[in-house]
């Protein structure tokens, strides 16, 4: 029984960042230090990845079938996870893909952006 | 979640440590190429990681059923709380034992008689056929074979039509001359309840011509018994009334219906079912009929077919249809009729065994409520350290479960352990009762009874302290507001104790009385130091008048000269032997016959002269049979005292003549014996007339009564020996003294009666235990308040007053409620009353007087606790 309230906007993040991991992992399979640096980069730093958040959505991510993970060597030749997006995967980034986008123009129009 | 991931849980939680450690170590090296010194480099990087731990544990979480993760723990948690109290433990385990037991039991055996379908296949479309003559009493009455020929062919509702019935015959070509119990069928009588034979083949049509050369098949039991189960008995010769007939095949186990049968003949075979003058006899009822139903054709469109075909019947044989009989029809299931006698009893037994599970969850959760009490602390703390409300309330049911399901094991186990009784007992009542055992039904019923139980005693403390106040942790624990509703609830439970009681105890008391009254009923005769002993006799041997004369006048002499003998005699039937009279119409001398009235009915019995004076039947008037009543003498007879009264009220019925067969022979009265309950205890006496053996041939089978000096069964062994120095060939069965007969018949509603008592007994010992309790819970609350009064100036006796009251209310309203309860629904106990009406008001105000009385002793306990406080210390004790 969850006592406390999440705070609201996280659950938004939450699936944002999903999506935001299985487009990262469209360049190839890369580690969980990786990502967060790839989201990080292409976002000019404006977005920050938890890695309490990384972790568990990874996680989550592989449980629903849209990543697989194994065990590589990374840049420093030490063992690490390596995550690779799946072909249901791919599927699922398309569909969050194309509703982010919906959404983003919805509340565009209500907002009242201007017009460019 | 899926399983797997449960499962591996700690190698995920590994793999994710590792992948934590790469992440940092990563971040680290980035560090470092950011110009950051070493210490900085890792500072950094662990900062940016956040809580190693919290991240594991969130994913650890991830993979657990969180549900079955916390019922676990609270399981292993309520092992611990519950065995660091075991005596809470032991005696809740114990009631519950009891509780449950005793339900299972009774389902088990409810389950094999009533819910278990027949071993016959789709049992559901046999049904039973009988015929009532309405008009005249409620006896059954069978067919005769005109009937059944005329059923089979009009009707259109059954598949299939068979005819029965049961005779007993000697089998020549086993060790020794057996009397065997012979099942008398159609053809077609195993293929109408589907039975498959496990060796052989079924008794055929081809069998069924008096050409065919003479069959039979034997039962499972009697082939097992009898030959040990040889395989090699098919084809084995037996000679039956002086024809050789061959086994042909072995039926598979099944119930002893319509009767404990040895072994089954074709109706050709039966020399009685074949006679020209039976099958002629379109009145000789004497066949039981089965019948399986068209799919499709329900009950009353069969009754409906039946009651056609029997009107035209009454139209083309208006003389065997007299319409002042009311002759009709009757179809019932073959699930209903042989079960009819026990479901009633069963099923009362069944609830009385619930009121007794339902009184221990009573008592339970009001001990569990004062566990809860004592532990208002810990759970306080418990919510303060974050546990929710439905956590605790979880915690306490699982608790309550762990119990019920303790209790249920035990009680299985004495379910078990009673079983071969209660066969026993339902085997008075049923022919099904082989089919009671121990099966996945009788599991599953136990342990939903066990966890239903434990939900329901766990969840009225687990709701009141899920409600907790924290303000108990603040000390003053037990006196503060919320112990109010826990008292009311207390009391509720308490009424519902006594309320519950009372119903068991007023049902268990107008059994026993029934019981005492059927101990009481006086049968007429002295039933202490007689033997009995049947002996079928050979029909084809002595078929006249004159050889069984000779032979009855051998046997009662060999008879009298064995030692310890008083007296000894010959009868058509014995009394109290659940066999069935034979029943004849009679006409009076000098009374119109009315054309289309049925004849006066009474019951016929035969029998020598001691008869009366081996039973110890008073004669009252005018004599008993002499041996000067012979074959050439005048014809006798003797009615006894009800039929006398009957049929000649303020009369004197001696000298009177009657005749047996229509006015060609008359029989003159010469006396009137005293009435004897014939048929059971229970049952009305009848009109009887008895004629002397010496004048009548004997039809059935004749039975022996010996009074003998001291304790009968001494004899039993004799007397079969005295019997083959006559004839060897002649079988002697059913050696038992009329006080086992009379016990035999007892049997039934004594262990109704001991079943009932007992649960009333547990169920007032529960009461008082729950009525004591709660009132001792209660004076100890209010020991400081109880002070105080006491300090003021209040009197020892005032104090007592205040406290008996507290205790008596609940007991009242119980009683009160217990009262209209029992007023409902004793009624279900009519069937099974012997001479007290099921709403009897005495039985009722008796029982209210017990409980108030043994509550009343229950609250003088904690009563005089409450006197015998010291004011002072109570007043300081805080």
């Amino acid at each position: 029984m969850p006592r406390s309230k999440r705070v609201p906007d996280s659950e938004m993040l939450q699936g944002t960042l999903d999506m935001l991991i299985l487009k990262t992992l469209v360049m190839g399979p890369a580690h969980g230090h990786t990502i967060t640096h790839v989201i990080e980069h292409a976002s000019e730093d404006f977005l920050q990845v938890e890695q309490g958040s990384l972790y568990p959505a990874l996680h989550r991510l592989e449980d629903r079938g849209w990543l697989s993970s194994f065990w590589g060597v990374s840049e420093n030749n030490r063992k690490a996870k390596f995550y690779k997006l799946t072909a249901s995967g791919k599927r699922q980034l398309i569909e969050e893909t194309s509703r982010w986008r919906k959404i983003v123009r919805a509340i565009g129009l209500v907002i009242g952006e201007d017009k460019a | 979640m899926n399983i797997f991931r449960l499962l591996s849980r700690k190698r995920i939680d590994e793999e994710l440590r590792q992948e934590i450690e790469e992440h940092i170590e990563l971040e680290r090296c980035l560090n470092l190429d950011r110009g950051l010194n070493e210490k900085e480099a890792v500072r950094q990087a662990l900062i940016k990681f956040g809580s190693k731990q919290r991240l594991r544990e969130d994913i650890w979480r991830m993979n657990s059923v969180t549900l079955l993760e916390k019922l676990s723990r609270d399981f292993s948690y309520a092992v611990r709380t519950l065995l660091r109290s075991p005596g809470f433990t032991i005696l809740a385990v114990l009631t519950l034992a009891l509780g449950i037991g005793a339900n299972t039991a009774i389902f088990t055996v409810i389950n094999g008689v009533l819910l278990r379908p027949l071993p016959y296949s789709d049992s559901s479309r046999i049904v039973h056929l009988e015929q009532a003559a309405t008009r005249v009493g409620p006896d059954r009455i069978g067919f005769s074979v005109q009937e059944v020929l005329d059923y089979r062919q009009q009707s259109r509702s059954f598949s299939d039509l068979a005819e029965y019935h049961s005779m007993t015959f000697t089998l020549l070509g086993a060790k020794v001359p057996e009397r065997v119990v012979t099942g008398v069928i159609s053809a077609n009588y195993f293929s109408v309840l589907g039975v498959k034979p496990v060796l052989g083949r079924l008794i055929n049509s081809s069998d069924e011509t008096l050409s065919a050369p003479p069959v039979l098949m034997l039962s499972y039991a009697y082939w097992v018994k009898e030959f040990g189960a040889d395989p090699k008995i098919l084809g084995r010769p037996f000679t039956m009334n002086d024809r050789v007939h061959a086994v042909v095949g072995v039926l598979p186990p099944l119930p002893e219906f319509p009767d404990a049968n040895d072994v089954y003949m074709p109706t050709t075979s039966c020399p009685f079912r074949s006679s020209q003058g039976m099958i002629a006899n379109r009145d000789a009822r004497v066949l039981t009929v089965l019948a399986r139903l068209k799919p499709g054709v329900t009950l009353t469109e069969a009754q409906a077919d039946l009651s056609t075909i029997g009107n035209r019947l009454a139209l083309s044989y208006p003389k065997s249809y007299p319409r002042a009989a009311g002759l009709a029809m009757k179809i019932t299931p073959l699930q209903r009729e042989l079960t009819h006698a026990a479901r009633p009893t069963l099923l009362m037994l069944l609830g009385a065994a619930g009121l007794v599970l339902l009184l221990a969850c009573a008592n339970l959760a009001n001990l569990a409520l004062s566990r809860q009490l004592r532990r208002s602390r810990e759970t306080a703390i418990r919510l303060v350290s974050g546990a929710s409300t439905w956590d605790i309330f979880r915690q306490l049911i699982v608790e309550s479960i762990t119990i019920a399901l303790a209790g249920g094991i035990l009680g299985l186990g004495i379910a078990m352990a009673t079983l071969r009784l209660l066969v026993a007992y339902a085997a008075r009542m049923t022919p099904l009762a082989t089919e009671i055992r121990l099966d996945g039904h009788v599991l599953l019923f136990g342990f939903a009874v066990a966890l239903f139980t434990g939900l329901l005693f766990g969840s009225i403390p687990g709701f009141i302290a899920s409600r907790s106040r924290l303000s108990l942790i603040a000390g003053s624990g037990e006196r503060t507001a919320g112990s109010e509703g826990r008292s009311r609830t207390r009391n509720i439970l308490v009424a519902a104790q006594v309320a519950f009681s009372f119903v068991l105890l007023v049902a268990a008391g107008l059994m026993i009385r029934s019981l005492y009254n059927l101990l009481s009923v006086d049968p007429g005769f002295k039933t202490a130091e007689v033997l009995s002993a049947n002996l079928p006799l050979n029909w084809s041997k002595y078929s006249n008048l004159k050889d069984q004369n000779i032979f009855f006048q051998q046997i009662l002499e060999r008879a009298q000269q064995m030692p310890g003998v008083q007296n000894a005699a010959l009868t058509s039937i014995v009394p109290l032997n659940n066999t069935e009279g034979m029943n004849g119409g009679i006409t009076i001398e000098g009374r119109a016959v009315v054309p289309g009235e049925p004849l006066p009915q009474v019951d016929h019995q035969l029998s020598t002269p001691d008869y009366f004076r081996v039973l110890g039947v008073p004669i009252l008037r005018g004599r008993t049979f002499t041996d000067a009543d012979t074959i050439d003498s005048a014809r006798v007879a003797l009615v006894n005292a009800q039929m006398a009264q009957h049929y000649w009220p303020h009369l004197d019925p001696i000298g009177r003549r009657i005749s047996t067969d229509e006015g060609k022979t008359w029989v003159t009265i010469v006396g009137v014996v005293s009435n004897v309950h014939q048929y059971g205890l229970n049952e009305q006496f009848k009109d009887v007339i008895y004629f002397p053996q010496a004048q009548v041939t004997f039809m059935g089978d004749p039975s022996l009564l010996i009074r003998t000096r001291d304790e009968p069964t001494h004899l039993a062994g004799q007397l079969a020996t005295i019997i083959h120095q006559i004839d060897s060939q002649q079988p002697v069965t059913d050696v038992r003294t009329l006080d086992q007969l009379r016990n035999a018949q007892l049997g039934t509603p004594r262990v109704t009666s001991i079943l009932l008592g007992t649960f009333a007994a547990v169920a007032l010992f529960i009461t008082l235990v729950g009525v004591t309790g709660t009132l001792g819970l209660s004076v100890t609350h209010r020991t400081k308040e109880i002070g105080l009064r006491i300090a003021l100036g209040a009197t020892r006796r005032q104090i007592l007053f205040n406290v008996l009251r507290h205790g008596m209310a609940p007991v009242a309203a119980g009683i009160v409620g217990g009262a209209i309860a029992a007023a409902l629904s004793t009624g279900v106990l009519s069937s099974m009353l012997f001479g007290v009406p099921p709403h009897d008001r005495v039985t009722s105000a008796a029982i209210a007087i017990l409980l108030t009385v043994v509550a009343l002793i229950g609250c003088l306990i904690p009563g005089r606790r409450a006197v015998s406080i010291d004011p002072m210390k109570a007043l300081r004790s805080e």
